[in-house]
């Protein structure tokens, strides 16, 4: 705070810039390594046929034949002119591959997260308002459960029973051929994987909001605020909320990218065309370029994340906000 | 008639693993104005008592028996809609630790000025805010335009204890209920603290039931004396005879 705006502005942006340059390494270094050949990415079966001589000639078009520094040096200045180049796979430039199927995953991942930040407050104030009621056990249990199955298999039980058995819901992709522009098609073929982002996640945040409600039920403050008159109610909404509300801030900060990240999984069971089937299928059949764009993408919505919850909780908390934030201010040792 | 009387009161905490008498057929009643000191060692039932009066105990603690009456009405069987009522209008407390009454979340003066809303829910914004600042100077907060936007880990214990004691007169109680008000604070602000009761009783013509295991706080301050040990009150009289007869060797 005393340090000035600008200042603080400045040292967030190196610091972000460094995460990412330090992360475009290691995802590059790591892809690299990884055993499998690009080429086979490119050419598909042909590979197979092709001399030696040629797959060296192939190598050196698609600019692999260079040592591994060198490759990561004219890939960064093609970066930073927004060229990422050409995804082996779709011989089309990562740009519009990416393009295309970005706006189904934000929307499957930001519907997600809307619900799910929207909703466990809710049900963790209900849980805490009725604490060790019969109520309250049944959600515990049943919410333990449904966080701790597998996306994966939640994914494949669901569409098991609505889409085999019942036939109520579509098994796969984001619309059926030819009904692109149908809205209620889409929402149709959204609704199981949404249910499974929801079901996946809620609980956890739920019973953390739920835990931390009733420490704060317990404090001392609580006594005194019912001695003013009010309704324990009241004291929950007025009180004991603004205790909850700036841990819950950074922890759904912290969350996005998780839920996001959770969609990868999700949407590679359900076929459905976005970022996460995308990263599924560049990292199987070492697509650099595509991969290299999709893992930054995904670790820069984490930076920036992380970076949110931090200034989000530094704001509300009135004891952080006096010690002049995380870094900054007096330092205490143990 | 009495302010506040206490007829036969048992509290027991009923937890799984039995059940555990916490008040044994207590009886005592508060005049108007007077100071009653109610003494005992730790763990005796000071606190339960003046809790299970004020209707503030846990699940687990079960009335079994007794009466409690306010100006000669009964209120044992009152649900805690109606207790609201007499929260923050007729009784009022001040508890042990002042660092952990306040919410740490909430600027002091937003805690005041939210128990002067709720026993004068009529006053506007700036009549609410300037009866909090008066409030403030009663208890002796200096400066109180500049503190009500400090928050409670910002102040000392004794100007925090100030500021609890700000909220409980908010609410202009004819009943104040000081549990261990004094005992998180050192010598010096414990006195002033203790004068300020004193002197906030003559002014206001308040009762207060002060619960302490300090006799010299209790000599001090108090009119009567009521003596507790393992849940029951065993005596109760004025304070001068009551020390005479060397009750502070007694009970420390």
């Amino acid at each position: 705070m005393k340090k000035g705006y600008p200042v603080k502005l400045l040292k967030e942006t190196l610091k972000f810039t460094l995460s990412v340059l330090v992360l475009s390494v290691l995802v590059f270094g790591m892809s690299r390594l990884a055993p499998g050949d690009p080429l086979y990415a490119y050419y598909g079966e042909r590979v197979e046929k092709m001399s030696v001589v040629e797959q060296e000639q192939a190598r050196a078009r698609l600019g692999l034949d260079e040592p591994l520094p060198g490759q990561y040096v004219r890939w960064f200045r093609g970066a930073v002119h927004g060229d990422f180049g050409i995804s082996y796979q779709y011989k089309t430039d990562v740009k519009e591959v990416i393009a295309a199927r970005i706006g189904n995953t934000l929307l499957l991942g930001g519907l997600g997260f809307f619900l799910v930040f929207a909703l466990a407050p809710l049900l963790g104030i209900f849980c805490a308002w009725r604490e060790d009621k019969a109520v309250d056990r049944l959600i515990c249990r049943i919410g333990t459960v449904t966080s701790c199955i597998p996306e994966f298999w939640l994914s494949l039980l669901l569409l098991l029973v609505f889409a085999v058995w019942l036939g109520w819901l579509p098994s796969s992709g984001a619309y059926s051929v030819g009904k692109e522009g149908s809205l209620a098609d889409r929402a149709a073929h959204l609704i199981l994987p949404l249910a499974v982002v929801v079901l996946g996640h809620l609980w956890y945040y739920a019973f953390q909001v739920r835990n931390r409600l009733l420490e704060e039920v317990r404090a001392d403050y609580v006594l005194l605020a019912r001695m003013k008159g009010m309704s324990g109610r009241q004291v929950l909404y007025r009180h004991c909320m603004r205790g909850v509300l700036p841990s819950y801030l950074s922890m759904m900060a912290l969350a996005l990218p998780h839920i996001l990240g959770g969609t990868y999984v999700v949407e590679t069971v359900f076929s459905y065309p976005g970022i996460g089937t995308l990263a599924y299928e560049s990292a199987r059949y070492q697509d650099y370029n595509l991969l290299m764009v999709v893992s930054l993408f995904t670790g820069t919505l984490v930076i920036l994340c992380n970076m949110a919850a931090r200034i989000v909780s530094e704001r509300i908390d009135p004891r952080m906000r006096a010690r002049g934030g995380v870094d900054g201010g007096e330092v205490r040792r143990l | 008639m009495d302010l506040l009387q206490v007829k036969d009161l048992s509290v027991s905490f009923c937890r799984p693993e039995g059940e555990k008498e916490a008040l044994k057929n207590v009886s005592f009643s508060l005049r108007k104005g007077e100071v009653l000191a109610v003494m005992g060692e730790a763990g005796c039932g000071k606190s339960v008592l003046c809790k299970s009066i004020l209707k503030l105990l846990p699940d687990i603690a079960v009335v079994r028996t007794g009466h409690i009456y306010v100006k000669g009405e009964e209120i044992t069987g009152y649900s805690d809609k109606q207790m609201q009522k007499l929260r923050g209008s007729f009784f009022s407390a001040v508890f042990q630790n002042p660092m952990t009454a306040l919410n740490p979340c909430m600027s002091v003066g937003e805690q005041i000025v939210e128990a002067v809303r709720l026993r004068h829910p009529q006053l506007s914004r700036g009549e609410r805010r300037q009866k909090t600042e008066e409030l403030m100077e009663l208890v002796g907060l200096d400066h109180p335009k500049e503190r009500v936007g400090q928050y409670p880990f910002q102040l000392s214990g004794g100007m925090a204890q100030r500021c609890v004691i700000a909220i409980a007169l908010a609410a202009e109680p004819e009943v104040l209920f000081a549990d261990e008000a004094t005992t998180a604070l050192d010598v010096t602000v414990q006195a002033q603290i203790l004068e300020l009761f004193l002197e906030l009783r003559k002014r206001m013509g308040m009762s207060i039931v002060l619960i302490t295991h300090n006799p010299g706080v209790a000599a001090q301050t108090a009119n009567r004396v009521a003596l507790m040990r393992g849940g029951e009150l065993y005596r109760i009289g004025d304070v001068e005879e009551m020390f005479e007869e060397g009750i502070s060797c007694e009970i420390t």
